[in-house]
């Protein structure tokens, strides 16, 4: 009975996003053309919309890597690393992450969401408390969920919102564990790391930063938003992702606590799941390498964000955030950006629709994610693309009215 | 339950009314027995918003693990003098 409930309620959210035509998960990539094109319903579209930041999915290196770890290394693990052993080459990337990072411990999960999971339900038993930033990641409510902890959403960026809470947990604040991301992926807004590192200090709790959207993208040296804001040394855990920058898939955990490594004997998304395939991990290991070694990229892609941005600007869109390579436009209602969306993908241009209860303050958004793979001219296309979808949306005044 | 913690439940009771009132309630009558999402369609945002009014105005920190549990206004209500009381 509650199981053909529960179908209905799915049935109700699937029909009106049908109705409404506006139901991302049906979009097919029928073949891809590049790391920045794909062919969509028959048309040659431009992805602007994969988190692909750096472009470096068909890079022929990344390709070349993944090929001979999948030939020499077979084409999966099928196993766990605890019941079953690692491979060299999870150890050796392990190791990377560690050095990249200047610091002593590295653990790599089979997914992003899963070091999450791994790193939040590894630290956390019941009864222990953490702060999470209201605009977190499904992959940090579920990790705390799944812990049994006490979790307290805080204010959106906000230090001060993070100090009353913490002051309201009395002497339960020491040693409790403070969880921001670094480059948040809906609006494009960077946290205040520095500022909420400060805060935490004060209370003797621990910080734990998600860079899934800002490794390879921050930072003199591509590593994240804690180095732009100068506490790499004093941040405790930062998570990340391999589906994103990196183009492949997988997720890690850096610490500056030798003890990181203890989880990998009670951490259970890290324990019961198979070990990522040879390919993915050698995929992310040359991308690690080409970030460090390819500081040029990064200007590529700042370019390309400044180009977007300012295209996005000069039409009157409302945007999100400052530049990042996350480009969010704000519109006024669910149906609108449905409408826009659809408008964008018949001119061949790919973004994400992200309505509630996706986005993070009831916002309708056209999020556009920017890669160093796209061209000036695809810069150009879509952006003129979104020009004439918004003027032929009824609503266009509404949409755009010119303020931040 | 003591005339006390009895009181104490109707400050609690009145206050979340004051508060619950000035979301979009579809034009129910707001009771003990409310539901907040099945009668009142409050969403996760909403849900969030109320919480750190409720905060505020108690002086107390609501875990969300604890919301999970929270389907009345009298569950709510409940949650937080057991959490005023703790804090005390
Ligand atoms: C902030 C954040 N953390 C974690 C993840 C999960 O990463 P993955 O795709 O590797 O599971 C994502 C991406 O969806 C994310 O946006």
């Amino acid at each position: 009975m509650s199981i053909s409930k529960r179908f209905a309620e799915l049935e109700h959210i699937r029909s009106a996003l049908n109705e409404a035509d506006a139901d991302p998960g049906r979009i097919v990539m029928e073949r891809m053309l590049s790391a920045t094109e794909a062919e969509i319903a028959g048309r040659r579209t431009i992805l602007a919309g994969t988190n692909n930041y750096l472009g470096l999915t068909f890079e022929p290196g990344i390709l070349e890597a993944a090929h001979q770890a999948l030939c020499e290394q077979g084409s999966g693990t099928t196993g766990s690393r605890m019941a079953n052993g690692s491979f060299a080459s999870h150890v050796a990337l392990e190791r990377s992450f560690a050095e990249f990072y200047g610091m002593p411990a590295a653990m790599i999960f089979s997914t992003g969401y899963q070091a999450n999971l791994g790193i939040l339900t590894g630290l956390l038993r019941p009864g222990d408390k953490v702060m999470i930033d209201a605009h977190s990641h499904a992959s940090i409510y579920d990790g705390c969920r799944l812990s049994g902890a006490d979790f307290f959403p805080f204010r959106h960026n906000d230090p001060e919102d993070l100090r009353k809470r913490l002051r309201r947990l009395g002497d339960d604040a020491r040693g409790a564990l403070v969880v921001t991301e670094g480059l948040y992926s809906m609006l494009g807004d960077i946290a205040p790391l520095a500022e909420l590192l400060a805060v935490t200090e004060e209370f003797g709790a621990y910080l734990m930063v998600d860079e899934a959207h800002s490794l390879g993208v921050y930072g003199e040296q591509g590593r994240g938003v804690t180095e732009a804001a100068g506490i790499l040394d004093r941040v405790d855990f930062i998570t990340g992702t391999f589906s994103k920058s990196l183009g492949s898939m997988g997720g890690y955990c850096v610490s500056r606590h030798e003890q990181l490594n203890l989880l990998r004997y009670g951490s259970r998304p890290y324990i019961f799941t198979a070990s990522s395939s040879p390919a993915n991990i050698a995929a992310a290991h040359w991308a690690l390498d080409h970030i460090r070694s390819h500081p040029e990229l990064r200007e590529t892609l700042w370019s390309n964000v400044a180009r977007l941005y300012g295209g996005l600007k000069e039409l009157g869109c409302t945007l999100g955030a400052e530049p990042s390579p996350v480009v969010a436009v704000r519109v006024g209602s669910h149906d609108e950006a449905a409408r826009i969306w659809n408008e964008l993908l018949a001119a061949g241009v790919y973004v994400n629709l992200v309505v509630p209860p996706a986005s993070p303050d009831g916002a309708s958004l056209l999020r556009c994610s920017v890669s160093a793979g796209h061209s000036p001219e695809q810069i150009d296309t879509i952006v003129t693309a979104f020009g004439e979808a918004i003027s032929r949306t009824a609503f266009a005044g509404a949409c755009c009215s010119g303020q931040a | 339950m003591s005339t006390d913690t009895g009181d104490q439940y109707q400050e609690i009771l009145q206050g979340l009314y004051g508060m619950l009132e000035r979301f979009p309630t579809r034009n129910i009558d707001l009771q003990e027995q409310t539901d907040l999402v099945a009668d009142m369609g409050l969403d996760s945002i909403n849900v969030m918003e109320l919480l750190q009014e409720i905060e505020d105005r108690f002086d107390i920190i609501v875990p969300l693990n604890v919301m999970s549990d929270v389907r009345t206004v009298q569950d709510l209500a409940t949650q937080v003098q057991r959490l005023i009381r703790e804090n005390s």
